[in-house]
C-alpha cells in the first residue's frame, strides 16, 4: 500500500515535507498499522504517538486527507495521505498538546461528597467520554480568529457545571475561555470519535445560563428583545415577503407537490429577492405553495446565543401556523432555519430543504449560465442537515463551470456576527483565501448569513442557489 | 558523567495508568512527587482500556468476607491472604475517593452506585461507567493529578532504578530523543502494569511491555508467579491487526452466550452452574478446548452473542462494544461477535507487603506489577479495584519514607551509558527481536503448556536475549532497552511454567497428572530474584 506522510525533523531545519511510502499491510489494515509499518521496516525513527490500538486513549489522532481521525480505527486506504493534527508541531507526526491540556478544568470538589442522582449522571455522560484526542481543537475555526479555547475546554466546563459536586462558577470560567466564539458550526461534532454535541449539549447550554445571569453580549441581548417584541429577528425596513405573496401560490400546469413554505427572517425582510426567485422555482416545477401569513423567526438565533426562554412560545405558533394550513411538508430555504425546525422542533410534519426537495422530486433543468461558480456548505446546511450533494446537482445543472471547494465555516454563525464581528471577520478572511483559490467569479450558497457575509469578506457576488437556478429559466 | 538533565523530589512515580496516579496523588502529601509516563500521562496504561468495572462490597446483601472468599477460590488459592484481606476491605473506601472526586459512575434506581454480576462472583459487585468504566476512573484520577502540585513528565522512558547500595534512590531516565535524564528521590514506586505485549495476541496497549518487572529484578527484587497469565477468554479475531482487542466481560455480564460453530452453547459442558460467568481461566480452557477440538468459527473463535438482549439495553451498557464492532462491520444487536482468547493480565510481579514494599528499601510496586494479590487467576473488576487500593497505599507508604541525602553511584551511570552505547554496534532491528519474541511466546506459552514447548520457548528467548540489538539514532534508545525488557519478562514467564508443575488459575500444563486441587496443593509461590529462581514447597502439605 502507497501512503505519502508528512515529516518534519526540527534539528535537520528542514521544513515539513511529503514522502511518499510503500508498505505492505493486511486486510482490513487501520492507518496505524501503516504508520507502524513504515517505522518497523523503513524508518525506526519516524515519530507518531498510539497507545490503546482500540479507540478509548485518544493518542494517535492524525489527519488523514485532511480530516482528523484515530489512526487505530481508520481503515487504512491507497493513496491516503497522513499529516498531523493542526496544532504545534514537535516531529512528524508529534504535536504539542501540553498548552491544550493546561485548558482543561478540574472538579473543584469538596471533601464531602453531596448527593448526586442518576437524572444528574445521566446528564453529565455525554459530554464525559472524551478521549483527549484533541481532533476538535484541531479542526475548530474560531481557535485561531479569537480567544476561544476549542469545543473539548467547553466540553469540560459543562460537564462541571452539571455537576454537583463542583462548586466552582463555570460561567464566568466558560465566558472566560471564550464561551461566545463559537459559530456553532458543528465541525467538532462531525471528528469527534465519540460523536459528542459540544455544540448543543455544552456550549448552548453554557450561553444560556450565562443568559440568566444577565452576561450575554450586548448585541444578543438587543436582539433578543427585538425577537420577543416582532417575533423577527430582522426590524422591518421595507414591504417584506410575507406582505407582499399570496397565501396560495398554484404551480403551472400539474400539481406535482404541495409544500408549506418558510421564509425565514433574513429573507422575509432583508434579501427578499431569493425568496421570490424561490418561490418562482418551485412554481415552475409544479410545486403549489402555501405560505403561512402568521409564521415567525424559527428562534435559531435564540437557541445559539443562549436566549431559551421565548423558544416555546416560537416553536408553537410556527408549528400551529402550518398544521392550520393542512401541508404535510414544510419547505426552507435557509440552512439555520432548517436545522433548527428539523433538530429543535417536534414538527408533526416533515421539513425539507429546498435543494432536498427539488432533487428527491426531480426538477426542470434551466439553460446554462456563464461564468465560473463555486459552492459555500453552509455548515446548517451540511453539518446541521447532511446535505451536501444536492445543493451540487442543482448548481451543475446550471452553472456553466463548477468549481469545488473544501467545505470550512465563514464565521457567520452561532451569533458571532451579531456578537463579535472582529472574529466573524478573520474566519471569514481564512474562507475567503480559499475562495480565491478556486478561481471562481462567483460564489453560491443555501444560507442568508453565509450569503451577506461571505460578499463582504470576499467582495465576489454570492447568490443564493434558486436566484441562480432562476437565471437559467428565464434566459 | 554526561547527564545534565537532572531533577529531584520526594517520590518518583513510574507509570501513569489508575495505580501510579493514584499513588503521585496520595504521594504529594508529603512532599514533591514526580510521576514520569512514557507515553502521555493518563494514556498509556492499560486502565483507562478497562471497560467492565470495579469490584467493592457496598451493599448489606454482600459482605467483605464474601468478596474475600471469591477473590481467593477465583485465584486458585495462590493469593497472598493478607493482600487480599486489604484489597476488600478497602475497595469500598476507594470508590468513594473515586465519587467524591466526580466519578460518573452509573447509579441504580435508589442512587446508590449501580452493580453488576461478573465471573467467578456470588452477587453483583462491580460497579460501573458504561463499558468505559476505567476511562471514567483515569479521567477522575486526570482531574485530581492536574488540581495538585505533582510534577508530569511526559514520554520519558525509565531506563533503570539507581541504587546506593543500601535502597533504590532515583532512575535514569530517557526521552523522546533519547536524551538522557536522572531524576533523585528518596523512594520509588512502579506502577508500570503489565507485559501482554510479549504476546502476540494481546489486549494490552502498546505501553504493556512489562518494565517493571525489569526495572524491579534488575534492581535486585523479588517477583513472584510470573507464569500466571491470564488469557482474557473474549478478544477480537478480526479483522487481523485488531486480533486480541478486548471484548469485555460486561457482554456476557449482561446476559452474552459463548457457542461454538456448530451452534451449541458449550459452557454446559465445562461449568454448567456457573456458564458464561465462570472465572477467566476456565472460560478460556473451555473456548481453547473448542477450538482444538475443530468446532470453531472461521477466523478460529467461537461465537458471543449479544443479539437476544434488547437493543437499547445493548446501546446504553455497552456503546463502546456496539461501536467498535460497527466499525469493523459488525452490528453486534443483530450479529454475534467472533472471539477467541487473548493475553490479558499478569498476576504474579513483584513480590509485595500490605504497605506494598517490595524486596529492595524505598522500591514500592502498585497494580499489575505487582504479584501476589489474585493467585492464580484475576476476578473480572479487581485490576481497577487493586489499582486504587494499591496505589492509595504506595503513595502513602512511599511518601513516609525518610529524607536521606543523595548517593548517586557514578558507576551505575556510567554502566548504562556503556550499555547504551553498544547499541550502535548491535546488528538485529528491535520491531524483528519483538515480533519473534511473541510468536514464540504465543506459540508455546499459551493457555496449554508441556514441558517439550517451554523447553522450545527458553531456548528461542535466550538466542533472542544474545542477539545484540541495533539503534541508528538515540531515538530508538527507549525501544532497545524497552525490547530487552521484554525478552527479561518472557524468559521469567517460561521458567516459572516450567518451575510450577502443576495446573493452577491460569497456569496449565497439560504434561503433569496431579492429585491435589488448588485448596490443597503442596506448591506456593514461584519465585524469581536476580540469578535465582524456585517455588515454594509447603511441607505441611506434602
Amino acid at each position: 500500500m502507497k501512503v505519502t506522510i508528512s515529516r518534519y525533523d526540527p534539528v535537520t531545519g528542514e521544513q515539513p515535507h511529503f514522502v511518499e511510502y510503500d508498505v505492505s499491510v493486511n486486510t482490513a489494515a487501520r492507518v496505524l498499522n501503516v504508520l507502524d509499518a513504515v517505522r518497523d521496516t523503513i524508518d525506526p525513527t519516524f515519530a507518531y504517538r498510539h497507545c490503546c490500538r482500540g479507540g478509548q486513549c485518544g493518542s494517535c489522532a492524525v489527519r488523514v486527507n485532511g480530516e482528523p481521525v484515530l489512526a487505530c480505527m481508520q481503515e487504512a486506504h491507497e493513496g491516503d495521505v497522513i499529516e498531523p493534527l493542526d496544532l504545534p508541531r514537535i516531529r512528524d507526526l508529534i504535536t504539542d498538546i501540553a498548552p491544550v491540556m493546561a485548558q482543561i478544568a478540574w472538579l473543584n470538589g469538596g471533601s464531602e461528597c453531596p448527593e448526586v442522582r442518576q437524572a444528574d449522571i445521566d446528564d453529565i455522560k455525554p459530554l464525559r467520554e472524551c478521549i483527549e484526542c484533541y481532533s476538535c481543537i484541531s479542526s475548530c475555526p474560531a481557535i485561531s480568529a479569537s480567544d476561544f479555547k476549542g469545543p473539548t475546554i467547553m466540553r469540560q466546563e459543562q460537564r462541571l457545571n452539571l455537576d454537583p459536586r463542583d462548586n466552582a462558577d463555570r460561567i464566568l470560567e466558560a465566558i472566560d475561555k471564550g464561551l461566545f466564539s463559537c459559530t456553532t458550526c458543528r465541525k467538532c461534532v462531525e471528528v469527534c470519535p465519540k460523536d459528542i454535541d459540544t455544540p448543543r449539549k455544552a456550549i448552548e447550554k453554557l450561553r444560556s445560563e450565562a443568559m440568566k445571569r444577565g452576561l450575554s453580549l450586548p448585541a444578543h441581548k438587543a436582539l433578543a428583545s427585538l425577537i420577543e417584541k416582532t417575533g423577527r429577528s430582522i426590524e422591518r425596513k421595507e414591504t417584506t415577503f410575507l406582505e407582499q405573496v399570496a397565501d396560495v401560490i398554484e404551480p403551472e400546469g400539474e400539481v406535482r407537490a404541495t409544500i408549506g413554505f418558510f421564509v425565514g427572517c433574513m429573507f422575509n425582510g432583508r434579501v427578499i429577492q431569493p425568496a421570490l426567485d424561490a418561490i418562482e422555482l418551485l412554481r415552475l416545477n409544479g410545486i403549489r405553495v402555501i405560505i403561512p401569513k402568521d409564521q415567525v423567526c424559527c428562534g435559531s438565533p435564540l437557541i445559539r446565543t443562549g436566549f431559551v426562554g421565548f423558544i416555546p412560545e416560537l416553536q408553537k405558533r410556527n408549528i400551529d401556523a402550518f398544521v392550520k394550513a393542512g401541508v404535510d411538508t414544510v419547505l426552507t430555504m435557509c440552512a439555520g432555519c432548517g436545522a433548527t425546525l428539523k433538530n429543535d422542533y417536534d414538527t408533526p410534519f416533515r421539513v425539507v430543504d429546498i435543494t432536498e426537495f427539488l432533487c428527491e422530486i426531480g426538477f426542470k433543468a434551466p439553460s446554462k449560465v456563464a461564468g465560473t461558480y463555486t459552492y459555500h456548505d453552509p455548515c446548517h446546511l451540511l453539518r446541521g442537515q447532511g446535505i451536501s450533494k444536492q445543493p451540487r446537482i442543482l448548481l451543475e445543472s446550471v452553472a456553466e463551470k463548477f468549481v469545488e471547494m473544501p467545505a470550512r465555516c465563514c464565521g457567520a454563525g452561532g451569533g458571532v456576527k451579531s456578537g463579535q464581528p472582529e472574529e466573524a471577520a478573520k474566519i471569514g478572511a481564512v474562507r475567503a483565501e480559499m475562495v480565491k483559490k478556486t478561481g471562481a467569479d462567483y460564489i453560491v450558497t443555501v444560507c442568508p448569513f453565509c450569503e451577506f457575509h461571505l460578499h463582504q469578506v470576499t467582495g465576489l457576488p454570492v447568490k443564493n442557489i434558486a436566484t441562480l437556478m432562476m437565471e437559467g429559466h428565464r434566459k | 558523567m554526561g547527564i545534565e538533565n537532572t531533577s529531584d523530589c520526594h517520590v518518583l512515580v513510574i507509570g501513569s495508568g489508575g495505580a501510579g496516579i493514584r499513588a503521585a496523588v496520595e504521594a504529594e502529601n508529603f512532599g514533591e512527587t514526580i510521576i514520569v509516563s512514557k507515553t502521555i500521562t493518563g494514556k498509556g496504561g492499560c486502565t483507562v482500556m478497562a471497560e467492565g468495572g470495579i469490584n467493592a462490597v457496598l451493599k448489606d446483601t454482600d459482605s467483605i468476607q464474601a468478596h474475600f472468599e471469591d477473590t481467593m477460590s477465583g485465584g486458585a488459592y495462590l493469593n497472598d491472604e493478607d493482600l487480599v484481606r486489604t484489597l476488600t476491605s478497602e475497595v469500598p473506601d476507594r470508590i468513594r475517593d473515586l465519587f467524591t472526586w466526580g466519578a460518573v459512575f452509573d447509579l441504580a434506581k435508589d442512587n446508590c452506585i449501580a452493580q453488576r454480576p461478573f465471573g467467578g462472583q456470588r452477587c453483583a459487585r462491580t460497579c460501573y461507567a458504561g463499558d468505559h468504566t476505567g476511562h471514567e476512573i483515569v479521567m477522575t484520577l486526570l482531574e485530581k493529578l492536574r488540581s495538585s502540585s505533582v510534577t508530569i513528565e511526559n514520554e520519558v522512558t525509565v531506563l533503570d532504578l539507581l541504587s546506593d547500595g543500601e535502597k533504590v534512590n532515583g532512575a535514569i531516565t530517557c526521552d523522546r530523543e533519547g536524551n538522557l535524564g536522572l531524576i533523585t528521590a528518596d523512594a520509588v514506586i512502579l506502577a508500570t502494569g503489565g507485559a501482554g505485549q510479549v504476546y502476540d495476541t494481546t489486549t494490552n496497549s502498546t505501553a504493556g511491555t512489562g518494565d517493571g518487572y525489569a526495572l524491579g529484578y534488575r534492581a535486585g527484587a523479588q517477583l513472584i508467579d510470573m507464569e500466571q497469565v491470564q488469557f482474557h477468554p473474549t478478544g477480537a479475531v478480526t479483522p487481523y491487526d485488531s486480533r486480541g482487542r478486548l471484548i469485555t466481560e460486561a457482554v456476557r455480564g449482561e446476559g452474552g452466550v459463548l457457542k461454538n460453530a456448530l451452534g451449541e452453547r458449550f459452557m454446559e459442558k465445562y461449568d454448567p452452574k456457573r456458564m458464561e460467568l465462570s472465572t477467566r481461566d476456565v472460560v478460556s480452557r473451555s473456548i481453547a478446548t473448542e477450538v482444538l477440538e475443530g468446532r470453531d468459527t472461521e477466523h478460529g473463535g467461537v461465537w458471543l452473542d449479544v443479539s437476544h438482549l434488547p437493543r437499547e439495553q445493548i446501546e446504553s451498557r455497552l456503546p463502546i462494544m456496539l461501536n467498535q464492532f460497527l466499525q469493523f462491520g459488525v452490528d453486534i444487536r443483530t450479529q454475534p461477535m467472533e472471539v477467541a482468547p487473548t493475553a490479558h493480565h499478569f498476576m504474579g510481579g513483584l513480590k509485595i507487603t500490605p504497605d506494598t514494599l517490595t524486596t529492595v528499601p524505598h522500591l514500592f510496586a502498585a497494580g499489575e506489577v505487582a504479584g501476589g494479590v489474585h493467585g492464580g487467576n484475576r476476578l473480572g473488576g479487581n485490576a481497577l479495584a487493586e489499582t486504587q487500593v494499591f496505589g492509595r497505599r504506595a503513595g502513602l507508604s512511599a511518601g513516609k519514607c525518610k529524607r536521606t541525602a543523595r548517593n548517586i553511584d557514578d558507576k551505575q551511570i556510567k554502566a548504562a551509558e556503556d550499555k547504551l552505547n553498544s547499541f550502535y554496534k548491535g546488528s538485529t532491528k528491535t520491531a524483528d527481536v519483538r515480533q519473534s519474541m511473541k510468536m514464540i511466546m504465543w506459540n508455546n506459552v499459551g493457555i496449554y503448556r508441556n514441558e517439550l514447548d517451554l523447553r522450545v520457548a527458553e531456548r528461542g528467548i535466550e538466542k533472542l536475549q544474545n542477539t545484540p540489538l541495533k539503534i541508528s539514532s538515540s531515538r530508538e534508545l527507549s525501544d532497545a532497552v524497552i525490547t530487552e525488557n521484554m525478552l527479561l519478562v518472557a524468559k521469567l514467564v517460561i521458567e516459572g511454567a516450567l518451575l510450577r508443575r502443576e495446573s493452577r488459575g491460569a497456569h496449565t500444563r497439560t504434561d503433569v497428572k496431579q492429585t491435589w486441587t488448588n485448596a490443597d496443593s503442596p506448591f506456593g509461590h514461584t519465585f524469581f530474584v536476580k540469578g535465582k529462581s524456585g517455588i515454594e514447597i509447603l511441607e505441611n502439605r506434602l
